[in-house]
């Protein structure tokens, strides 16, 4: 298919992202997944069930001005299809617990001023973008990476849906980012960032691309408050480095990432580690994937009645210890039915996740989960609209990228 | 005029004359008796006459004319044609019910209206029209006002009568004394309740009845919210001490917040408290305070600052010297830092000047606090103690009592411990609530009594009633109560007095105030609750001001404020 049947670009003569010439452009994507996930990985020893819509977005691109003026929108609808939570192994973050949270309604809304000195300072890229989106630190989002569910490090290798403030300058094959933001997380769908708190957090992130298809990026950010929206909760200091590979293998499209990720909390109280590695491979209609993780978090106090809800904010100590989670993921994808820009694609993985206590507390997983070891069964459908190929949290100002033409959806080429 | 029209008019003239066609009336009109006044079921001394005319204003003579009582339950006596003049007369007696009466007259299609105003009779009766049976604490003055109707033989109202109020002696006031009854033939007064629980009369007399009505209510014990003062949302409002009308009120980063709740100093009172000033320590994260008061010298304010720990393995937090000899100019003079440890809260043998702390994963730490205080406390400690042992101790809170310390351990429960001076060995007690982490403590009556936090293997929903052996102090579990609806039991204290438990609960339906008589200490009885919604309130502690007892609690987080009660009524 011609991907770019689903661009809606005002030129009609040029694909948009390429429009080059000064004309405005817009790009509608979207996409979501149906699912059925089984799981043991659920307080109390049961095993749990449950069908859901996840990721249901759509997300709108713009570019005017030559792509000196970009506009990166994505509207969110989990708040109304998994209003709950999602049952992911490990998951937590923003008071859930062995779910993930649904996110924002609007997840991005960025304007991003490209190439600003033009021609002035030569090749190199100086942009600026203020909007709600992603803070310049860690890897992409998970939602544009080949597992259906969310890897547990989701909190520790991103900062996303903040009032958010970046300048990026791009020299070559290197990327300095640098971002100041609110430090407060979201506390359910409808809430937008606490805008008098915008600019108590930073980050700074550093990329390059020594080689065709690989980027790698190492990155710092201190999270003033974020579990306590009104800004006197404990500070986060967190890094992330990774690389991610991109490229064709024997013709065939492959990806693998490896990251790492630390985030101290409350003066080095809490320190929470993450590994992961994960990859695909694109074979005809076919792409089995891979995710290996592990993880820390912290055990904070259930909600009473609620076992995949805590506090929040807490009150007085309410960690209960730290655990590490160590989890396999296998899947595969196939791509089932393809018409124009859109595209279903039914995937089933398979998770095996490993739970330990790290460090004192009084959190004991045997006996809160009843097991150690658990196993998680998802199949669904992803349905695409033109998103494969989109990466999530970048507004580096350069000229917005077509997507890749590798038959393989969310394998993305560099922003 | 022409002649030839002459025959015609004279014509019609002649037929004018005709009797048997009478002539039709165009208008009636009221010509007297009108917009009379008087007692109701009176005859009107006036009669109420109409004229009924033809155009032209000739009265016509014999038309019938239809009389009819419209309002007001009256009666007319009326001739039912015109005499020569047109006119025709009635005689109205008003109807039993006060204000405005009417009678419609009709005469061939046309019709006028007279009005009377009816005044109520002599009053004949009177009765409790409202307030009567109220319930409410003991010295409150009651919501709705008492109130006595006077009325007439006929029901109606009847204002302007004197009545006379008189609270039985001991039992309250009334506002006012004496009052007449308004238009509505209702007279009223406010009752204040007397000091003690039980039923207070109230009497009311009209004079010229020579009535006596009785209005009973009854003081009861309850909860009634007097002030709620709005926190800073810097994490809140975590623990309140109250001493001598000065409330320290533990508001996190932002500070320890000094209020005159009654000490005289600002004017200010329980249900109006005046911010003295706000002093922040080193760190923030202003948990709880102790004021060091021995009388002469309550220079000393301890504050507790709690750091971020995790549950039976660490914690952060040190104990801040905050001079205040001059609580409008407090300023910090020294800390007590814990390796590997935080603080949580205090408990002070003010005659020896040894502050007791509960120091979570380190146990109960115990420091010499005489004399002036100044920078690093470090040599201060007289002892350190976790009863529990490494990785079976996070001690919430101590108090003494009896000459023991009691400590209150999240993992291995209540203990007993000995101190000698301050130092410190175990007594007795220890790993006794296995299924629940507990959290605050207080000892009173020979009986300890302690919360419970979180969620163990069951939750945090449970006080824990610990008999204390009389000879030797050993506690011994003799009752739960347990309550559905919350989470966490987060504060325990039992009124000077002994006679009233209150514990702060939070998470659920049911989270709020909870208070229980300790008439049988080691049983106690349900006597109320004061629902806070949210999250509920964190802590709670009493405050003995004016002979008034009052609450303080935390109404935490997420919209935090200083919640005051006026629970004097429940300790009776």
């Amino acid at each position: 298919m011609p991907r770019r049947l689903a661009i809606l670009c005002l030129s009609a003569t040029m694909p948009l992202g390429l429009c080059a010439a000064q004309r405005p452009s817009l790009r509608f994507s979207g996409q979501a997944i149906a699912l059925l996930t089984t799981t043991n990985a659920v307080p109390g020893g049961a095993t749990l069930t449950e069908g859901r819509l996840v990721q249901p977005v759509l997300m709108l691109e713009g570019a005017a001005l030559g792509d000196h003026l970009q506009l990166h929108a994505m509207g969110d609808f989990e708040g109304w299809t998994i209003q709950h939570g999602q049952l992911a192994t490990g998951a937590y973050g923003e008071g859930y617990y062995d779910r993930r949270h649904p996110h924002t309604y609007v997840h991005e809304l960025m304007f991003t001023g490209g190439d600003l000195l033009g021609r002035w300072d030569g090749d190199v890229v100086v942009s600026l973008s203020a909007g709600k989106g992603f803070a310049p630190f860690g890897t992409d989002d998970p939602m544009s990476r080949p597992p259906m569910l969310y890897p547990a490090n989701h909190h520790l290798a991103q900062i996303l849906e903040r009032a958010v403030a970046v300048t990026a300058i791009t020299a070559g094959k290197v990327t300095l980012e640098g971002g100041t933001f609110n430090g407060d997380e979201p506390e359910y769908p409808s809430q937008w960032p606490k805008w008098n708190r915008f600019g108590d957090s930073w980050a700074l992130r550093a990329s390059g691309r020594p080689v065709s298809g690989l980027e790698a990026q190492v990155s710092r950010a201190h999270v003033h408050s974020p579990e306590h929206r009104q800004g006197a909760g404990t500070d986060q200091e967190k890094w992330s480095a990774s690389a991610r590979w991109e490229r064709a293998v024997a013709g065939r499209p492959a990806y693998a990432l490896a990251e790492w990720a630390r985030t101290a909390e409350a003066g080095g109280a809490y320190l929470l580690h993450s590994a992961l590695v994960e990859g695909a491979y694109g074979l005809g209609r076919y792409r089995p994937y891979f995710r290996l993780e592990r993880t820390d978090r912290t055990e904070d106090q259930r909600v009473f009645g609620e076992p995949f809800r805590s506090v929040r904010p807490h009150l007085d100590s309410s960690i209960l210890g730290i655990t590490r989670w160590t989890i396999s993921t296998l899947g595969a994808q196939v791509r089932a039915w393809r018409r124009g820009a859109v595209a279903f694609s039914p995937t089933a993985e398979v998770a095996f996740a490993n739970v330990a206590k790290v460090g004192g507390g009084v959190f004991d997983p045997q006996v809160f989960y009843g097991r150690t070891s658990f196993a998680t069964l998802t199949v669904g459908i992803r349905a695409d609209w033109g998103m494969g190929g989109h990466r999530m949290g970048y507004y580096r100002g350069t000229p917005m990228a077509e997507p890749m033409t590798m038959p393989m959806d969310h394998q993305h080429p560099e922003p | 005029m022409s002649r030839r029209v002459l025959p015609f008019l004279l014509g019609g003239l002649l037929a004018g004359c005709d009797h048997t066609t009478p002539l039709v009336p165009t208008n009636v009109a009221a010509t007297s008796g009108d917009a009379q006044t008087d007692t109701v079921a009176r005859v009107l001394p006036a009669p109420l006459v109409v004229t009924v005319m033809v155009e032209g204003g000739n009265p016509v003579v014999g038309a019938p004319v239809v009389w009819a009582v419209q309002s007001g339950g009256g009666s007319v006596t009326a001739a039912t044609v015109t005499d020569a003049a047109g006119q025709a007369s009635a005689t109205w007696t008003l109807g039993p019910i006060a204000g405005a009466q009417s009678v419609h007259v009709t005469a061939s299609g046309r019709s006028v209206t007279f009005t009377a105003t009816a005044l109520p009779d002599a009053p004949t009766q009177a009765s409790k029209n409202a307030g009567d049976k109220q319930n409410a604490a003991p010295g409150a003055a009651l919501p709705v006002p008492y109130a006595v109707l006077v009325r007439d033989q006929y029901g109606n109202p009847v204002p302007g009568v004197t009545v006379n109020w008189a609270a039985a002696a001991g039992q309250g006031s009334v506002s006012p004394a004496a009052g007449v009854t308004g238009a509505g033939g209702v007279a009223t007064t406010v009752h204040t309740l007397g000091p003690t629980l039980g039923a207070d009369t109230v009497t009311a007399t009209v004079p010229v009845l020579a009535v006596t009505l009785t209005f009973v209510s009854t003081g009861l014990r309850q909860a009634i919210l007097v002030a709620t003062v709005p926190i800073a949302p810097n994490y809140g409002i975590h623990d309140t001490f109250v001493r001598n009308g000065i409330a320290f009120v533990c508001a996190w980063n932002t500070g320890v917040m000094i209020f005159d709740v009654g000490s005289g100093a600002r004017g200010g009172s329980p249900s109006n408290p005046q911010l003295i000033t706000t002093i922040a320590t080193a760190g923030g994260e202003t948990h709880n305070a102790w004021w060091f008061w021995n009388g002469a010298s309550k220079q000393y304010l301890f504050v507790g600052q709690e750091g971020a720990g995790t549950i039976g393995s660490s914690s952060q937090g040190d104990i801040h010297v905050v001079d205040v000899s001059n609580l409008a100019s407090p300023f910090e003079v020294g800390s007590f830092q814990l390796t590997g440890a935080g603080t949580h809260n205090f408990w002070m043998d003010e005659p020896n000047r040894i502050l007791y702390a509960a120091y979570y994963n380190a146990g109960v730490v115990a420091l010499n606090v005489s004399g002036t205080l100044s920078g690093s406390l470090s040599a201060r400690g007289i002892d350190t103690l976790a009863p529990g042992g490494p990785g079976n101790t996070y001690t919430w809170g101590v108090q003494l009592y009896n000459g023991s310390l009691y400590a209150i351990d999240m993992l291995s429960g209540l203990w007993q411990l000995n101190t000698a001076n301050g130092l410190l060995s175990v007594a007795a007690g220890g790993n006794n609530v296995p299924e629940r982490y507990s959290s605050d403590l207080w000892v009173a009556n020979g009986y300890a009594y302690t919360g419970t936090w979180g969620t163990r293997s069951a939750p945090g929903n449970a006080v824990k009633v610990w008999q204390l052996n009389p000879t030797t102090g050993a506690p011994t579990l003799v009752d739960s109560i347990i309550t559905s609806g919350i989470g966490t039991v987060s504060d325990v204290e039992v009124s000077s007095n002994g006679k009233l438990l209150m514990f702060s609960a939070e998470y659920g339906p049911n989270a709020g105030f909870h208070f229980y008589s300790l008439a049988d200490p080691a049983h106690p009885t349900f006597l109320y609750k004061y629902p806070v919604g949210g999250n509920g309130v964190h802590t709670a502690t009493f405050g003995y001001i004016g002979g008034g007892v009052y609450a303080f609690g935390a109404k935490d987080p997420t919209s935090p404020a200083l919640l005051i009660l006026d629970v004097t009524s429940l300790t009776q």
